[in-house]
């Protein structure tokens, strides 16, 4: 018998293997996103490929959404974990942005 | 030597500091091996060298294999980088003997003596007792001498010679580096206390500095290796900066969830984890942008048939442990670290072998890989070797560690999952409720599954340190 | 060399990334002053006169510790109750106390606890965590541990227990004999107990309320 006075982890048992699973995923997938970008950007990969890469960061949002909610995360968390979400998908664009002035004015 | 390339009396010195670091790497993996026995077989060496020595060996010798690569590498690169020889490198090989004898004492101590009365003889001469700084206070004082030394070194050479910009980051990382050493050297009744400023010391370490430096040695990696243009990895390096230090100091609040401090650390604590990875994916992109435009300028400039486009890779086996680092790094402590890092599954998780999966997979992506890249580019540097290449043994080296040390991590993930369900989520965390979780079936497997991929882990060592001696003579390389 | 951009400038980002770092150490010094004067520890005026404070002073080993759920902010929290003896007394003073706690201090580092065991959550993972060890029912007085060593109290029994760990063999994995003196017991004893009472935010959540629960084996 369990005992009325407990309180049941705010988590349920059964959420704990899809929280761990999706919050891996966050940044397997979020990797793949600049991955990809990247790999197209110095021409490693033909063009079309940036729509997959796409693709990877909306899973990402997806599994940060799933994470968040399965956890009961507060408003706050809530907040950053967006916040985090759309750094990741500028941050390709800024490091390349970046990177190829330097290159534009150092090397041609 | 006989027929030694080394011109510099740094790189020397540098050489002196890889073999011990290597050695201590070796003892590492050892009493990591008597550990894992111990889950499996409890018995194994009890009364005589109990899991809690084999553990203060094992992470011991870790960090402090770690520190003595990372000093090596800043005295093999400083001749390279500021063009001249180091300031000061009589004293600078002086404290590397003072520095190597006092290790040997210490660990001589831990393992015969191994603990004291409750007093405050054993703090200062066997143990202090607070893991991975447990080296008692008279080698504190040591360590602290001999940092600032090698410190001193640094920044009279750095302002003497050519300051590069990868000069400037080290100097300042590792004056923050020796400084924060001195949060851990005090006693104090209070737990809370206690353990806040000790955080200082491995947080601000491992999540900071540590990653700093790695930062900066991939940079002068870059340069060297792939011939990347300086401009851009050094603009690169002080982005990396920026992101790594204003992630990472902040990202401290992640261990002040449950220690008795207040509950503001879990917004400030999940804040600014979620933040951590993104420099590290920032890592892995760079490493991947620099090596596509060079490899493609190459490409371009040969502009003859793909099969003769010359690879722009100067060090196979660096280079394989440079991009390994990347990913290991993005892997170890991005993928790792971030899924028990927020404060809602963090209070099933602390404490539990999912610490202990992430601490495996992130030191050893984030700092062991790169620092034996290091070790390849000084064997490279040693032998006058122009092209380096792989050979046997450095791959099955590379290929059994990373193997062996992703394996134990898996291992320990799906403990610290069975722990996590079973002693903390439905058993509420006591005594009982431990050994109800160690004593589960997927536990047991899964320290059996640790101790075979330990074992992998070792062996891929005994390649990498028969590479290590020997490839420098092998005439496959270019020289 | 057309339009020099700021992006691409290094001395930008060297100043970027000089400003940032202050800044975030500059807030983690602030900060650190608020936690550091919330994390002190209270004293015997505080607890004669019902003063919460997240470290209670030493003499908290003469109060009775329960930890229970605290409906406003959502997690459990250590509650200090009356007087309870503490091996036969429960008028340690001030100055008993502190001596009895940094003896139990100096120990949990002498003998390596850390390296096994966790505390606050924090160390080795081959032993059970002993946060709230106090608390733990296995040492209550229907507990297995108490009746294996034998004592009447909770007290006795851990401090019987950790000065011959090796002739109460409890599982296959057992903790070796570390020349723990009977004084030095009764140190880490009070230490337990005081480490008990900390507020830890709720960690670990359920603690010793959840035998009947299903076994997950």
């Amino acid at each position: 018998m369990i005992d009325p006075s407990i309180v049941r982890p705010e988590i349920a048992l059964d959420d704990f293997l899809p929280i761990f699973i999706s919050s891996a995923l966050v940044l397997v997938f979020g990797g793949i996103y600049v991955g990809i970008y990247t790999a197209v950007k110095v021409k490693l990969l033909k063009p079309w490929t940036m729509t997959i890469a796409y693709s990877f960061w909306m899973l990402t949002a997806y599994c940060l959404y799933l994470m968040g909610s399965l956890m009961h995360v507060g408003d706050f968390t809530a907040k950053a974990l967006v916040v985090a979400a759309i750094g990741l998908l500028l941050l390709p664009y800024a490091v390349y942005y970046m990177q190829n002035q330097v290159h534009e004015e150092n090397e041609h | 030597m006989a027929n030694n390339h080394l011109t510099s009396e740094s790189k020397q010195l540098a050489t002196w500091y890889f073999t011990f670091a290597a050695i201590l790497f070796g003892a590492q993996l050892l009493f990591g091996l008597v550990a894992a026995i111990q889950y499996v077989m409890p018995g194994f060496l009890y009364g005589i060298l109990d899991f809690s020595i084999a553990r203060i060996l094992h992470i011991n010798a870790l960090v402090v294999w770690m520190v003595f690569a990372m000093f090596g590498s800043v005295y093999w690169l400083l001749p390279d980088e500021t063009g001249i020889e180091t300031v000061g490198i009589k004293i600078g090989k002086l404290l590397f003997w003072i520095f190597a004898a006092a290790i040997v004492v210490v660990v001589l101590v831990y393992l015969f003596i191994q603990v004291g009365p409750a007093d405050a003889t054993t703090i200062w001469f066997i143990t202090e007792g607070r893991e991975y700084i447990e080296a008692p206070r008279w080698a504190d004082w040591g360590i602290v001498v001999v940092a600032l030394g090698f410190v001193a070194n640094l920044f009279l050479t750095g302002i003497k010679g050519r300051q590069s910009g990868i000069v400037t980051v080290l100097m300042a990382d590792m004056i923050a580096f020796a400084g924060l050493y001195l949060a851990g050297m005090f006693f104090t009744d209070n737990i809370t206390i206690d353990q806040y400023w000790w955080w200082w010391v491995i947080h601000l370490w491992v999540e900071a500095t540590w990653e700093v430096f790695v930062g900066a040695i991939a940079a002068y990696g870059l340069i060297t290796m792939i011939g990347a243009h300086r401009k851009v990895v050094e603009m690169w390096l002080w982005i990396e900066v920026a992101m790594l230090f204003g992630s990472g100091i902040l990202g401290l609040g992640h261990h002040y969830f449950w220690i008795g401090t207040p509950e503001y650390w879990w917004e400030i604590g999940a804040l600014f984890s979620a933040l951590e990875p993104l420099p590290l994916v920032a890592m892995f992109i760079h490493v991947l942008y620099d090596w596509g435009k060079t490899q493609g300028a190459e490409m371009a400039d040969e502009h003859t048939d793909e099969a003769h486009v010359k690879s722009v890779i100067t060090n196979k086996p660096a280079f394989t442990w440079f991009v390994l680092n990347a990913f290991g790094n993005f892997l170890g402590a991005g993928i790792w670290g971030f899924f028990h890092t927020l404060p809602q599954v963090n209070l099933y998780t602390h404490g539990t072998q999912f610490t202990s999966a992430h601490g495996h997979l992130a030191f050893f992506g984030a700092y062991a890989t790169i620092l034996v890249g290091m070790m390849y580019i000084a064997v490279q540097g040693t032998n006058g070797i122009k092209v380096m290449k792989h050979t046997k043994a450095s791959l099955w080296g590379v290929s059994l560690i990373t193997g062996g040390v992703v394996g134990m991590t898996v291992a320990l993930t799906i403990a610290g999952y069975v722990q996590v369900l079973v002693s903390r989520a439905q058993m509420g965390a006591t005594w009982a409720a431990y050994f109800d979780g160690q004593s589960g079936l997927w536990f047991a497997q899964a320290m059996d599954w640790r101790l075979i991929m330990g074992t992998v882990t070792f062996l891929g060592f005994l390649f990498l340190a028969k590479d290590l001696l020997t490839t420098g003579k092998n005439p496959v390389h270019e020289r | 060399m057309a339009n020099k951009s700021v992006w691409s400038d290094n001395r930008f980002w060297q100043r970027s990334a000089t400003w940032v770092t202050g800044f975030a150490s500059i807030l983690l010094i602030w900060l650190t002053f608020d936690t550091s004067a919330q994390i002190a520890m209270g004293n015997d005026e505080d607890l004669k006169n019902g003063v919460t404070k997240r470290v209670p002073g030493p003499t908290v080993i003469n109060y009775k510790i329960t930890y229970e759920m605290d409906a406003k902010r959502g997690h459990e929290v250590p509650v200090i109750g009356g007087k309870e003896k503490f091996f036969g007394r429960d008028d340690w003073s001030e100055e008993e106390a502190r001596a009895l706690l940094h003896l139990g201090k100096l120990g949990s580092q002498a003998k390596n606890c850390m390296d096994c065991h966790t505390l606050l959550g924090n160390g080795a993972y081959y032993a059970p965590d002993l946060t709230k060890a106090w608390l733990d029912p296995a040492w209550g007085p229907d507990g297995a541990m108490q009746a294996l060593t034998g004592k009447n109290t909770k007290e006795e029994a851990m401090a019987e227990f950790l000065q011959h760990p090796d002739q109460f063999p409890t599982h296959a994995r057992m903790m070796p004999d570390l020349g723990i003196t009977a004084e030095e017991a009764k140190g880490l004893v009070a230490f337990l107990k005081h480490m008990s009472s900390i507020d830890t935010n709720g960690f670990p959540r359920n603690f010793g309320r959840m035998q009947g629960a299903i076994n997950g084996k």
